[in-house]
């Protein structure tokens, strides 16, 4: 007999939860019967190099920092959900010869990736078109499993990123995280974190950026005004297509920063280096 | 007030016919959870379409049979006859398209396409005018019109997910297939789409896509059954006789017993 503090006993279950979401991806139907898939479920302080190599990289893009901020605020209330990495080896072909890869045979593709292997922004490629959708069907039955349950969930390309450059899912090409939970509604569309680190303006020129033309004057002319203030006549603005140094120097500098630290978690440095 | 009488056999009869229709109500919920499924970024890119009927099948089936002997690979050949005999045996088909994967790329060099952090794998390989890709030259040299964008192609499954788990969770039987989604792609089904896959659904005391024996296109039960006709008509024409007025069988062990 016990009396279970609520939440915490319901924050305990979503380990289960992931559990049940993994034999869900195990059981999705899939077009070529030949993926396998890999998994693994990563809880509290083992989500640190990851949050820590998404906040760097975060440093110069939105993109990550919005999802990296999210997880450094979960980390400090202590309510870290379990993450889901699922992962798979999507290189080797289907052998259809269907050509959606770009070569015409299966034959052409494996001589191809005998020599041209390498990794992008956060997987490994090439890849087999229709081994990326049935993994993709896998993410899908994970995700479905932890919405039959009621719990959060939202696959997230940036975790399963740094994960795979951590070294997570040896022998995966692609990697996607899953985090199951937190208890809560709606927390991965509002993140409370995330009010305060975009000002007003920058959310604006985030959206302006986005859509130009929603802000674009009379275009007639050939060199519309962009509408970036109230009085948007006075001293009117334009756009410009310019390469951008100071951002590449920045990108350049922040991912070297980035894999810097992601080798230092490999264990690729000595301590004291 | 109606009294539906829903049986699966024979096929295409009004009681097939109610039970189709109940078929057909999942088959538009599965395309709502096809949309509604998960994507990369949320960017929306998908189409459906939804075959229903006897005829409209059989086109389909056809051109699986016609992709199986004149298209694919060898090892393809018996699985598009075999899945082509499936789809005749289905109440209702969706497909489902991917409008993004050979056209308007994610553009983020994720690295899936050529395993280069950029996009140029795609972009070195397909017409374009500044990134702009012109996908109006739909003529192919292979059964899809490569390289596609992988990250885009990858939602594609998302899609096929959520429709196939709604199918499970009606207790409808379901199949997901590149061949009725090939086969479909090339009758103008899902258009706009390069990838295309099919969904075949029956609601059926015996799961049409399991239990698949040899030469399933040669040994299926529409086969069995056109076989009991054909024989069973040379058959009856062998031992006949004026019925009217003999009965060749002994009259002892009729059942009766005979009268004193």
């Amino acid at each position: 007999m016990a009396i279970y503090n609520g939440l915490d006993a319901a924050h305990e279950h979503l380990l289960d939860v992931a559990k049940a979401c993994l034999l869900a991806a195990g059981k999705a139907p899939t077009l070529t019967h030949r993926i396998k898939l890999m998994a693994e479920i990563v809880t509290d302080e083992d989500m640190d190099p990851i949050i820590d190599v998404l906040a760097t990289l975060g440093e110069n893009s939105a993109f990550q920092l919005h999802d990296a901020v999210a997880l450094q605020s979960l980390q400090k209330q202590n309510k870290m959900p379990p993450i889901l990495l699922l992962g798979a080896d999507l290189m080797k072909p289907a052998l259809w010869d269907c050509g959606a890869c770009g070569f015409k045979t299966c034959g052409e593709y494996l001589k191809y990736i005998q020599t041209n292997k390498g990794l992008g922004v956060g997987c490994y490629g090439p890849t087999c078109v229709w081994k990326a959708i049935d993994f993709g069907t896998m993410c899908d039955y994970a995700a479905a499993c932890s919405a039959q349950h009621h719990v959060e969930s939202r696959i997230m390309f940036s975790i399963g990123a740094c994960s795979l450059l951590l070294g997570h899912l040896e022998g995966a090409t692609m990697v996607l995280g899953l985090p199951i939970g937190p208890l809560g509604k709606n927390l991965w569309f509002d993140r409370e974190a995330w009010k305060e680190t975009l000002n007003f303006d920058q959310k604006m020129m985030v959206q302006l950026a986005g859509g130009p033309t929603n802000q674009m004057a009379f275009s007639g002319g050939g060199n519309p005004i962009i509408k970036s203030k109230p009085d948007w006549w006075d001293n009117p603005t334009f756009m410009k297509v310019e390469q951008d140094e100071t951002f590449i120097e920045r990108d350049v500098n922040n991912k070297a920063k980035a894999y810097e630290k992601i080798m230092r978690y490999q264990g690729v440095f000595d301590e004291d280096e | 007030m109606a009294r539906i009488h829903i049986d699966e056999l024979p096929p295409y009869s009004p009681p097939d016919q109610a039970k189709k229709e109940n078929v057909l109500i999942v088959a538009k919920l599965m395309v709502n959870a096809a949309l509604t499924a998960p994507l990369t970024g949320g960017v929306p890119g998908h189409e459906a379409e939804i075959v229903y009927g006897q005829k409209e099948i059989e086109h389909v089936a056809r051109e699986m049979e016609r992709l199986a002997h004149k298209q694919v690979p060898k090892k393809l050949k018996k699985p598009f006859l075999y899945e082509a005999v499936m789809a005749r045996e289905s109440d209702v088909i969706v497909f489902l398209g991917n409008k993004r994967a050979h056209e308007t790329p994610m553009d983020v060099g994720c690295g899936l396409c050529g395993g280069e952090p950029d996009c140029s794998f795609v972009y070195d390989r397909v017409n374009h005018f500044n990134g702009l890709i012109d996908a109006t030259d739909r003529s192919r040299e292979t059964a899809i019109k490569g390289p596609l964008c992988v990250l885009r192609a990858h939602d594609l499954g998302y899609v096929i997910g959520s429709a196939m788990w709604i199918a499970g969770k009606h207790f409808v039987d379901a199949k997901s297939c590149y061949s009725v989604g090939l086969a479909g792609r090339n009758l103008d089904i899902c258009m706009k789409s390069e990838l295309v896959v099919g969904i075949l659904i029956a609601a059926a005391s015996k799961n049409p896509y399991a239990d698949i024996p040899p030469n399933y296109h040669l040994t299926n039960m529409a086969k069995q059954i056109d076989a009991l006709r054909k024989i069973s008509t040379i058959t009856r024409q062998i031992p006949n006789h004026p019925y009217h007025t003999f009965d060749p069988a002994p009259k002892t062990g009729s059942g009766k017993k005979k009268e004193e």
